[in-house]
């Protein structure tokens, strides 16, 4: 997790030089007095190369998909908790009807 | 007290037919949605910071966002193995959700990178 978070943060980071790059070159077409029709090629290539590993870490980073259906895998509850011993069936609870169909949460 | 419970317990009933057929847990089915929002936003905020670098205007900043979003989409349904409904219970999740906000924040920053960039 935290090395997808720092790829990420890196992506951002190469998206500010290239901001920062093309800034530069704006300045330098001001010296020139030249038109901007586009950032210079290697700025191009920093941007795709900056937005590929954004995508990357953001379809990364965020944790897997969980299963909605009820009875696969992801849902089975494989441990019971600790304190079981506590538990009290005995109580004014049983006096109503019990929901016998009720899925027990992990 | 009775008649209470009475009532409680046939409504159980008549809706457990129900739930057999189109169960689905929402709690599972709610962190999905967080993580594609989470995605969504995140990439429409940085495609706003390149369409501004790019130094994008008018309509072909808009068709930007939307490629991104396409691919932004293509890139959820494979990180869901490609099986939609083991995780999600209909396309318009995965595909349409997160789209109108997500706009929003794109193109607010693409306007600012673009000032930042271009203007100042």
């Amino acid at each position: 997790m935290g090395f997808v978070f720092t790829v990420g943060i890196f992506g951002i980071l190469i998206l500010f030089h290239a901001a920062y790059s093309t800034i530069q070159y704006r300045g330098l077409l001001k010296i020139t007095e030249e038109e901007f029709s586009g950032p210079p090629f290697d700025v191009l290539i920093e941007l795709f190369l900056g937005l590929v590993i954004c995508i990357w870490a953001a379809l990364t980073l965020p944790a897997k998909f969980l299963s909605i259906h009820p009875h696969s895998e992801d849902n089975r509850v494989v441990s019971l908790s600790a304190n079981v011993d506590f538990m009290i069936f005995n109580h004014r609870g049983k006096v109503f009807p019990v929901a016998t169909d009720l899925k027990l949460r992990q | 007290m009775a008649g209470h419970s009475e009532s409680g317990s046939s409504e159980k009933k008549s809706s457990n037919g129900l739930d057999e057929l189109l169960t689905l847990n929402a709690e599972n089915l709610q962190s999905n949605m967080k993580i594609i929002y989470y995605s969504r936003t995140f990439l429409s905020i940085i495609g706003g910071v390149v369409a501004g670098i790019l130094g994008f205007t008018g309509l072909k900043g808009f068709v930007f966002y939307f490629l991104l979003m396409a691919v932004t989409s293509i890139g959820l349904v494979a990180k869901a193995k490609f099986s939609i409904h083991t995780y999600f219970d209909s396309w318009n999740r995965v595909l349409l959700d997160g789209f109108l906000s997500g706009l929003m924040s794109f193109v607010l920053f693409w306007t600012f990178a673009y000032d930042i960039v271009h203007i100042f």
